[in-house]
């Protein structure tokens, strides 16, 4: 039992057949090769399904494909200018902040809202903003500079 | 074995639609909304449904409004809604505050407080601050509407009373105006994402002299199958001139209405033993704010 579900993806316009309740993750990884988000814990902890739903973060690991018709979805891939990376990508680069990159995606897209919606922000909100998506790899203090530095980077 | 991807989803574009299905198929059908806790029991198998009923699409049931001294809450609410909202901000700061410390912002942008109460998980930290205001829910059904005092809607562990062809549509509470203040507290063994140890929730009516009270309620989360009102510990507090001697003693009189089970998360005895300092460290947040206001 499948049924065709539209929506924004990446700023193109998709359409995909897929089960009611496979979750949007299932989706995109499995139907639309989007493999940017992983499926780790498939129940919220761990952050590394994250994505941006009309540019808020949630976890894809708990979302419905039902849930999403017509809405905006933008994953790491969606983020990339001319095949090159964008300010947070490059200051996650530049800042060492990616070891086995694993659960980097989730990460970059937990940033790229923080940005959106304080364009400064302090450490602590940082923290609060990125509390969600657990690194295995690094520890944190360089993901953090990558986010002070992204915030600097950050076309106006 | 039941897949969560050989489920039907049925998605309502009104209320009165949605009831009418539940009517229909109850018992076969479960709601889903946000979905941060439905998903996760169906992939556990915690949780029996042919098909999920998607009600995450119903505007109606998604606002926060003042009418009079009363706050509404429509169901659909997610937590990043409520801490946004500047009715809640100066209505019921301490729903914004137990909001904050629900997870994670992914979780903040879909959970729903409807589903917080639905869950019915002792730890679900709206709850506490739901009892100390005494707050009303309403449920739907294909019938009608009923308002149910949200101490008599938990009826047991993950028990609720909400029959198989009802929702949740509503929470409502009189606003916290001064000489009235409240505030929530949790316990847990991180700072971020995690689930509450032990909480507390104390509603006080400031009396004319700083450190009196005219009223207070105090609400347990996470020591017993549901909250629990510290009614013992409120009738001692009453009338009662705060200092530290009567605080603790409180906090002793609070921890023996408690019932807690020792769980992956800590003990029973610690559960039990932390209460005292919950209590003292919420009431010294609302004397404190109390002196910011009268010093201005």
């Amino acid at each position: 039992m499948e049924r065709l579900f539209s929506f924004k993806l990446n700023g193109q316009e998709v359409s995909v057949s897929a089960p009611p309740a496979h979750t949007l993750l299932e989706v995109l990884r499995e139907k639309l090769d989007v493999t940017g988000p992983k499926e780790d814990c498939g129940r919220g902890e761990c952050g590394a399904c994250t994505v941006l739903i009309n540019g808020k973060p949630v976890f894809s690991c708990l979302v419905l494909i039902s849930q999403v018709q017509g809405a905006e979805i933008v994953t790491s891939e969606g983020l990339m200018k001319d095949g090159l990376p964008d300010y947070v990508q490059k200051a996650f680069v530049e800042n060492g902040a990616v070891q086995c990159g694993h659960c980097i995606p989730g990460f970059i897209v937990s940033t790229e809202a923080l940005l959106n919606r304080i364009s400064n922000p302090t450490v602590k909100e940082i923290k609060i903003a990125l509390a969600g998506n657990l690194c295995r790899c690094t520890g944190y203090a360089s993901i953090i500079r990558a986010v002070e530095d992204a915030a600097r980077m950050r076309p106006s | 074995m039941m897949r969560l991807s050989d489920l039907d989803v049925v998605q309502p574009r009104t209320l009165s639609d949605a009831l009418t299905v539940l009517c229909q198929r109850s018992g076969s059908i479960r709601p889903i909304a946000g979905g941060t806790d439905v998903i996760i029991q169906l992939k556990d198998h915690l949780l029996q449904a042919k098909e999920l009923l998607d009600i995450s699409g119903l505007v109606e049931l998604r606002y926060i409004r003042r009418e009079g001294s009363t706050v509404r809450i429509g169901a659909l609410s997610t937590y990043s809604e409520i801490i946004e909202s500047p009715i809640l901000k100066d209505s019921c700061r301490m729903l914004v505050e137990a909001s904050k410390t629900i997870g994670v912002v992914q979780l903040q942008n879909r959970a729903t407080i409807g589903g917080n109460l639905g869950n019915a998980s002792p730890a679900g930290d709206t709850i506490p601050p739901f009892y100390v205001l005494d707050a009303t829910i309403t449920v739907h059904s294909h019938k009608g509407i009923r308002h149910v005092p949200v101490e008599k809607f938990f009826l047991d562990y993950r028990k609720v009373d909400l029959k198989p062809d009802e929702l949740i549509t509503e929470i409502s509470f009189e606003a916290v105006e001064r000489p009235c203040e409240a505030t929530f507290l949790k316990l847990g063994l991180r700072e971020a994402h995690f689930i509450s140890l032990a909480s507390i929730a104390v509603w006080v009516r400031w009396a004319h002299e700083v450190g009196n009270f005219s009223d207070v309620r105090i609400a347990m989360g996470s020591v017993a199958p549901v909250v629990v009102r510290a009614r013992k510990c409120e009738e001692f507090l009453q009338d009662q001139p705060l200092s530290e001697d009567v605080v603790w003693k409180a906090g002793e009189i609070a921890s023996g209405e408690t019932c807690p089970i020792t769980d992956v998360r800590t003990s029973a005895e610690y559960r039990r033993a932390v209460m005292p300092s919950l209590l003292y460290k919420a009431l010294h947040t609302l004397i404190e704010s109390r002196r910011m206001w009268e010093t201005r």
